[in-house]
């Protein structure tokens, strides 16, 4: 019996009008996005080789150290799900005085959108009146008269209603997953399908729960247009109003201090530390005075050697000095070590101070975008969101992967410049470290590569299970509903 | 009898269940948009004493977020950072502070004018889905034109208490808002907001009389209402979401923009071979010949910069030319321009920076003290006399259109 009721929910929706017209709209807008975005997607890959090629022809021509931290190599590519999501930006590109406004007035449209806009609301046109619609026909009194249970009723709506919601997602899938294979441009490897498998998975469970709101309200419901009233309302509140409002309350409740702020007491430390190098230089200074005298008279005459400043003092007439003079060379060792040492206390505690203050403010920042993101959790679709993003790379969690391959990789390229500055000062004397031209052209080149699916599944399998629970929950709800719905 | 009609047609709204729900929806919707918002206008405002409070020997310039963005706060979070000029003619901008919440760039700030372009406009068609075909489902409609009633009187006394019923309690909770914001210390509203507002109020019922006119027509060409339900849903789809989000991306493939770290790797380059010229190369050289240098630099950042903003300008004309067949799209560039949050000002402030920091870099400190930088949004007259009316032309051609094949579907409408 249940595959009856299968099938007759199935053939009821497919030769319903919103039945064609969610299935032309879904391929027309899937194919549609798909191509713009690989075209996208093609000249975003262009404009990243352009990139890479910009540093690499600066670093082959200007690779000095005092110039080279502006220029480190280290690009990202346009995600390999580009042509499918959009990913969001990192915030290097909001210092810029150009950039472009424009898709904070419209967002993008994408994949994402097809599934949290378009399919969740052709999932509630398909279920709002599965109950209520027939109750209002009269055919649900006749089902019900014979000897089916209404749990099976129940099921088979499900299954008939899901099924037949799910072909023109499928067939739409199917076409773009066509259009991405015959591209040459994009190239996908094993596990980026695995990925995409995983995110159809994610999306189905996303659509049957808005399938089940739908059967959940209209088993709640007597009459069709109360319960569609009463699932746009629920659809409002869950895709365009929880997820939207939920950053601003978070950064009400925890606020988080002013970048500015922080960049002005941090300029603060360095000045109180630059007042306070110059004190204990000034200390070492008298008492090597008082110690050495003449002696010490004779280094100061010569700007300290350059040992209190790097640029001024003649270093090599001390050096001269230092070679022919035993007592001479002791004191300016002594002195050295003195202001060295001076220097990396102060410098420690500046580093510290500094460090705090740039940790406090991330751990605040932390803070308030994890109870963003908890709070959030209350709307299905940023659930959806938080899944989809991550597994394919295009998330919040992909910029912290990011920073995190930058930042090892900057070791990596700054052993490498040590390195060859040592090799450079081994094969010429003249070699200076600030503005001799270094020869990088074998530097170690910056390769992103994905986060692997496995490290991913422990980030997004909690969202994906809310979305589970959200299923179970309308599921349980609209069975109890059903149990005591009143079919005359 | 247009005065019967339209009395019948709000007490039948006033007493639905549709009513009480999009009421009570819209009601609290706006309330709770416009105190978020506003809260987040108090933490911008704070912000911006703390960059104004900034002490630079460059010139640096900030503007104060304006009151209006609790309504529309489009780019106004763009236009509030602080620019800095910097060596070699470069600016540079400060980091947003919403930046330190990556989230923020998921979603979608939830001002009055996101609610009224999205969930307004949809409570607008579900408002009107069933006037013409629901009155036929219930046998209402044969009826009532079996008398001496003309067709155009009862589809526009239908209209007109349709929409009143509907817009009136959008003002009620509109005005509630609007007296929360006024009382608060924080919010300075000068007579120009007050008619920007004003402006902004009237442009969004002409907005929410398209999308009524619409689900009127839909009901006048279907003779059910769960299709007319259907057709209209997924017409407010195309027209809210689709066209203006995927005109902006097709704009993309037709004008090509380098990225902007692709520019501001391109500015360093500049940077850098300046440093190696008139630093290294020309240190032993005469100033005239290192001005030379320096001026053949400036020249090419200028110019660099200069390419970049005149093809994004033209990214955005054609991104505006696509996206206005969408009522949404024009909605939001003429809402965004009447609150001086928009692109019309983005462009407006960015001129006026560059020219700022062009007169700072040639000013003489023998002159004395730098004139600090002076800014007004654009005022009421300005943001009408730079065309600023067309998008507001496009609505009432929407509407127009919308409710001339309403009327004329329902002269041909079999009511049997």
């Amino acid at each position: 019996m249940l595959k009856t009721i299968i099938a007759r929910e199935f053939l009821n929706n497919i030769l319903n009008l919103r039945f064609m017209i969610g299935l032309v709209l879904c391929i027309i807008v899937t194919i549609a996005c798909i191509m713009i975005l690989a075209h996208d997607y093609q000249q975003e890959l262009a404009d990243y080789n352009r990139r890479v090629n910009l540093q690499d022809e600066f670093l082959s021509n200007y690779a000095t150290r005092g110039r080279m931290f502006r220029m480190i190599p280290q690009q990202k590519p346009p995600e390999r799900f580009r042509p499918l999501i959009i990913g969001i930006s990192g915030n290097e590109n909001s210092k810029s005085f150009d950039d472009n406004p424009l898709p904070i007035l419209f967002p993008s449209l994408d994949f994402l959108f097809i599934v949290t806009i378009i399919m969740s609301l052709l999932a509630i046109l398909f279920s709002y009146d599965a109950v209520t619609g027939e109750r209002q026909r009269g055919t649900l009194r006749l089902v019900i008269s014979n000897s089916i249970s209404r749990t099976t009723i129940l099921f088979g709506k499900f299954i008939g209603g899901t099924a037949s919601l799910l072909i023109p997602f499928i067939l739409a899938l199917l076409v773009g997953v066509l259009y991405i294979s015959i591209n040459p441009v994009i190239q996908w490897d094993s596990s980026a399908w695995a990925e995409f498998g995983l995110l159809t998975a994610a999306s189905i469970t996303f659509i049957t729960l808005f399938y089940l709101l739908g059967l959940m309200v209209s088993a709640f419901s007597k009459y069709s247009a109360i319960s569609i009233l009463n699932c746009l309302f629920l659809w409002v509140l869950l895709i365009l109003v929880i997820p939207n409002v939920c950053p601003y309350i978070s950064a009400q409740l925890r606020r988080v201090p002013s970048i500015r702020e922080t960049q002005r007491q941090e300029e603060e430390i360095e000045q109180a530390d630059n007042e306070v190098k110059r004190q204990r230089r000034k200390a070492v200074v008298s008492k090597f005075r008082g110690d050495y005298g003449g002696l010490f008279s004779k280094l100061e005459s010569l700007g300290f050697g350059g040992i209190l400043d790097d640029e001024i003092g003649d270093k090599e007439k001390v050096e001269e000095l230092a070679a022919a003079d035993p007592d001479f060379k002791a004191m300016v060792d002594a002195f050295r070590r003195e202001i060295d040492r001076a220097w990396l206390e102060s410098q420690g505690v500046r580093k510290d101070a500094i460090k705090k203050l740039w940790g406090d403010l991330n751990t605040k920042a932390a803070a308030q975008t994890r109870l963003a993101k908890n709070l959030a959790c209350i709307s299905p679709f940023a659930n959806f969101v938080y899944v989809a993003r991550d597994l394919t790379g295009t998330g919040l969690r992909s910029l912290e992967y990011f920073d995190r391959a930058k930042a090892e990789h900057y070791q990596r390229f700054w052993r490498h410049v040590y390195k060859k500055e040592r090799d450079a000062k081994k094969n010429d004397p003249t070699f200076r470290e600030n503005s001799s031209f270094l020869d990088l052209g074998d530097y170690p080149r910056f390769v992103f590569k994905e986060e692997a699916l496995k490290d991913k599944l422990g980030e997004i399998l909690p969202y994906w299970g809310i979305l589970v629970l959200f299923n179970v929950v309308f599921f349980v709800a609209a069975f109890a509903g059903f149990m005591r719905y009143d079919v005359r | 009898m247009l005065k019967s009609i339209i009395r019948k047609e709000i007490l039948n709204n006033l007493l639905s269940y549709k009513f009480s729900i999009i009421i009570i929806l819209s009601t609290i919707l706006i309330l709770v948009s416009i105190f978020v918002m506003y809260r987040d206008y108090c933490l911008a405002l704070e912000n911006y004493e703390i960059l104004r409070r900034t002490k630079s020997d460059d010139p640096v310039v900030v503007i104060p977020p304006t009151p209006l963005g609790i309504f529309a706060k489009g780019l106004d979070e763009n236009l509030c950072r602080s620019y800095e000029g910097g060596s070699g003619g470069r600016i540079n901008a400060s980091s947003k502070q919403k930046s330190l919440n990556n989230l923020f760039k998921l979603f979608t700030a939830p001002d009055l004018l996101y609610i009224i372009k999205v969930i307004l406009s949809l409570c607008a068609t579900l408002f009107a889905f069933d006037i013409v075909c629901g009155e036929k489902e219930i046998g209402t409609l044969r009826q009532s034109l079996s008398n001496s009633l003309k067709r155009p009187i009862l589809i526009i006394g239908e209209w007109v208490g349709g929409f009143i019923s509907f817009i009136l309690p959008f003002f009620i909770a509109v005005l509630l808002g609007t007296i929360f914001v006024t009382l608060s210390p924080m919010v300075d509203m000068n007579a120009q907001n007050w008619e920007k507002l004003g402006l902004f109020l009237l442009i969004s019922v002409l907005y929410l009389a398209v999308f009524f006119s619409l689900g009127l027509l839909i009901s006048c060409l279907t003779h059910q209402s769960s299709s007319s339900l259907v057709v209209s849903l997924f017409v407010w789809t195309i027209l809210v979401f689709l066209i203006p989000n995927l005109g902006n991306i097709l704009a993309r493939q037709l004008v090509r923009i380098p990225t902007v770290q692709q520019l501001e790797l391109k500015r360093e380059q500049i940077q850098i071979r300046r440093e190696l010229e008139v630093y290294e190369r020309l240190r032993t050289r005469t100033w005239p010949e290192r001005r030379e240098a320096h001026k053949r630099f400036n020249l090419e950042n200028e110019m660099l910069g200069e390419d970049y903003r005149n093809r994004f300008n033209r990214l955005v004309k054609v991104s505006q030319n696509i996206t206005r067949i969408s009522p949404a799209a024009a909605f939001t560039f003429q809402a965004t321009d009447i609150m001086g949050t928009g692109m019309l000002e983005e462009r407006r402030l960015k001129r006026a920076v560059l020219k700022y920091m062009q007169f700072a870099g040639d000013w003489d400190d023998e002159k004395g003290n730098r004139p600090a930088f002076r800014y007004q949004r654009s005022s009421f007259r300005e943001v009408l006399g730079q065309g600023g009316l067309s998008n507001c032309l496009i609505l009432i051609l929407f509407n127009v259109l919308f409710l001339a094949g309403a009327y004329v579907a329902f002269l041909r409408y079999d009511v049997r």
